[in-house]
């Protein structure tokens, strides 16, 4: 029970943010959905850290990875927050549908 | 266990930014460009002590722990394939880094250029010689953020920033779709150190959760490597870059995509398991992108296609399963980064002196341009698999590796597409050798330095055609560590 609980949500936040990727055309939102995606990562790691059982406690190796993971994680979205920034500074738009100049 | 001196070239991005941020304040002329060349040569030359440490092994392998003994602690496990995937990683990096000398002058932000090229470089040493799949997933990291700033780096037009932010939605994307996988193998294993982890799921029978890793796995490092139907980033990134990353990208990164996937798919699943579905991807891959470049006006355009059914090519070693067909993989990867490179540095430096992409406005330059042209032809034969070139042995082993795995229609489809293949890089060396039109008469040839690194590239595509035991022995001392000897480097950690 507890274990479709906890993978269920997993999938579930995987899901919303793929959804947030594919729909949304705001620049800002499309990162979000990244980390939205990132962060059904993360929860992965800390639920399967809490299984790993016969220690007699949480390993604690999930949990450095996540929190490692949460450094890198904020890397990316300020890169690409910095493109944003770029893009609506020279074209004055945070609208993906307007970046359809590269084709083919 | 002390880190060894070698390894200390990891630290070479901080360096040539710390110096290259002296020289600027101090006003010293060209103080970057030689640190940064100093450096990227630096990092050669560790690479090549690095293989003699390996080879003075007995196994063949070498394992350093940070802090702690696996699984707590990260670990770098060396060997011949880490190895040989190192010294083609840093062989590109200091030809682009000669080459963006010249290339670059008139860009600003240069100090920040050569960093970022370096740590784009440590990066992908560090994925190549990662021994857990966290240290590989930090150095993917540092490899993946440094190339989308440097795909972006001439802001101050839409297209880099355009093609920059389609490439970053999609390689985080991969990224944390990698992380996720690393995260279900943990939840299986409860490790995620490569040993380990292979020692728990190698040769178990195929459940419902290697399935879905097997899926997570080949989406995530498929979407770096550019496989069919996960490319669409690469055709948009590869041209708005600067030549000499463009150069760095295709030669080399989508390279270590693909490194990643063999490295994992090897130490969790037997051969047979995904034979079937790589070659599916590879006969897409090549079909799909082969048809497109033909399409092509723009010439980075048409190479950055090219670089993707190259891809294709490569998958076909992997499908293969075998270490022969691995071994077909790890010669082109070298080869290919030779080739691929070649031919980027040579359009960038047709675009450097006619500054146009496209291919019909190149009509006749190759008169005005005759060393360029030359290594251009060069490297463009080397694609198509010309005898003679060292494009032409790794694709045969390649090749006649499907046939060894019962593949035959497999091989079929890859010669016919890549015969298919010359039809597009004959076009490019037909129009650049025709009668020159009104336009491209002043045009001049390259700086000096920019042509005698391509013509040292051409020099070794050539050499290594001719005489390729060199790589292909040293591939196939990779390709057995990876496929042969997985007991060994399993054993050197468990022990």
């Amino acid at each position: 029970m507890n274990e479709a609980f906890y993978l269920g949500f997993i999938f579930a936040l995987f899901s919303v943010g793929v959804y947030c990727i594919a729909v949304k055309r705001n620049m800002i939102r499309i990162l979000l959905g990244i980390e939205i995606v990132l962060n059904s990562g993360n929860l992965a790691f800390i639920y399967f850290s809490s299984l790993q059982s016969g220690r007699g406690y949480v390993d604690p190796l999930g949990q450095s990875i996540v929190i490692m993971s949460i450094v890198i994680g904020g890397c990316v979205i300020a890169v690409g927050l910095s493109l944003v920034v770029n893009a609506y500074r020279h074209f004055k738009t945070m609208d993906v549908r307007k970046l359809r100049r590269l084709k083919w | 266990m002390v880190i060894p001196a070698p390894l200390l070239i990891m630290i070479n991005p901080i360096i040539v930014f710390l110096v290259g941020f002296l020289g600027e304040e101090l006003k010293v002329e060209k103080l970057r460009e030689a640190v940064a060349v100093v450096a990227s040569a630096a990092s050669v030359v560790a690479v090549y002590a690095l293989y003699l440490m390996v080879k003075a092994t007995p196994d063949g392998i070498l394992v350093f722990y940070l802090q702690a003994l696996p699984p707590l602690g990260a670990c770098f496990e060396i060997d011949m394939l880490g190895v040989f995937m190192a010294f083609s990683v840093t062989l590109l990096t200091l030809f682009a880094t000669l080459y963006s000398v010249n290339y670059m002058e008139h860009d600003t932000r240069l100090t920040e250029f050569y960093a970022l090229l370096a740590a784009m470089s440590v990066g992908m040493m560090g994925v190549a010689f990662a021994g857990d799949f966290f240290t590989l997933f930090v150095f993917w990291e540092l490899m993946c953020i440094s190339s989308y700033i440097l795909v972006a780096f001439r802001k101050e037009n839409w297209g880099p920033i355009e093609a920059g932010f389609k490439y970053l939605v999609m390689s985080a994307m991969g990224a944390t779709i990698i992380f996720l996988a690393m995260a279900f193998l943990y939840g299986m294993a409860g490790t995620v150190n490569f040993a380990q982890l292979s020692d728990a799921l190698h040769g178990q029978p195929m459940s419902l959760w290697l399935y879905v890793v097997f899926g997570l796995l080949v989406v995530g490092f498929g979407i770096k490597s550019a496989i069919v139907p996960m490319h669409t980033w690469l055709p948009d990134a590869h041209p708005e870059a600067p030549s000499p990353i463009s150069a760095m990208l295709s030669g080399m990164l989508i390279e270590t995509g693909l490194y990643g996937l063999c490295r994992i798919l090897f130490l969790v699943y037997e051969p047979p398991a995904f034979g079937t579905t790589i070659a599916a991807l590879s006969v897409l891959t090549m079909c799909f992108a082969n048809l497109l470049a033909l399409l092509q006006p723009d010439i980075k355009r048409l190479l950055a296609y090219s670089s993707i059914a190259q891809m294709g090519y490569m998958l076909v070693g992997l499908s293969a399963g075998s270490s022969y067909g691995v071994l077909g993989l790890t010669a082109h990867v070298f080869n290919h980064s030779l080739m691929k490179g070649l031919a980027f540095l040579s359009s960038g430096s047709l675009i450097h002196m006619t500054g146009t992409r496209e291919i019909e406005k190149l009509k006749g330059v190759g008169r005005m341009m005759p060393v360029t042209t030359f290594t251009m032809f060069v490297a463009l034969l080397g694609l198509g698999g010309v005898p003679t070139t060292n494009g032409f042995i790794s694709k045969f082993i390649l090749f006649s590796s499907a046939l060894g795995a019962g593949m035959w229609w497999l091989t079929l489809i890859g010669v016919i597409n890549s015969a298919f293949s010359m039809a597009y890089y004959l076009r490019i060396l037909k129009i650049l050798i025709s009668a020159p039109e009104e336009g491209v008469q002043k045009v001049r040839e390259a700086p000096t330095l920019m042509v005698a690194v391509t013509v040292a590239m051409a020099a070794l595509i050539i050499i290594f055609g001719v005489y390729p035991a060199p790589v292909v022995s040293l591939a196939e001392s990779a390709s057995k560590a990876l496929v042969d000897e997985l007991g060994s480097y399993i054993g050197a950690v468990l022990s």
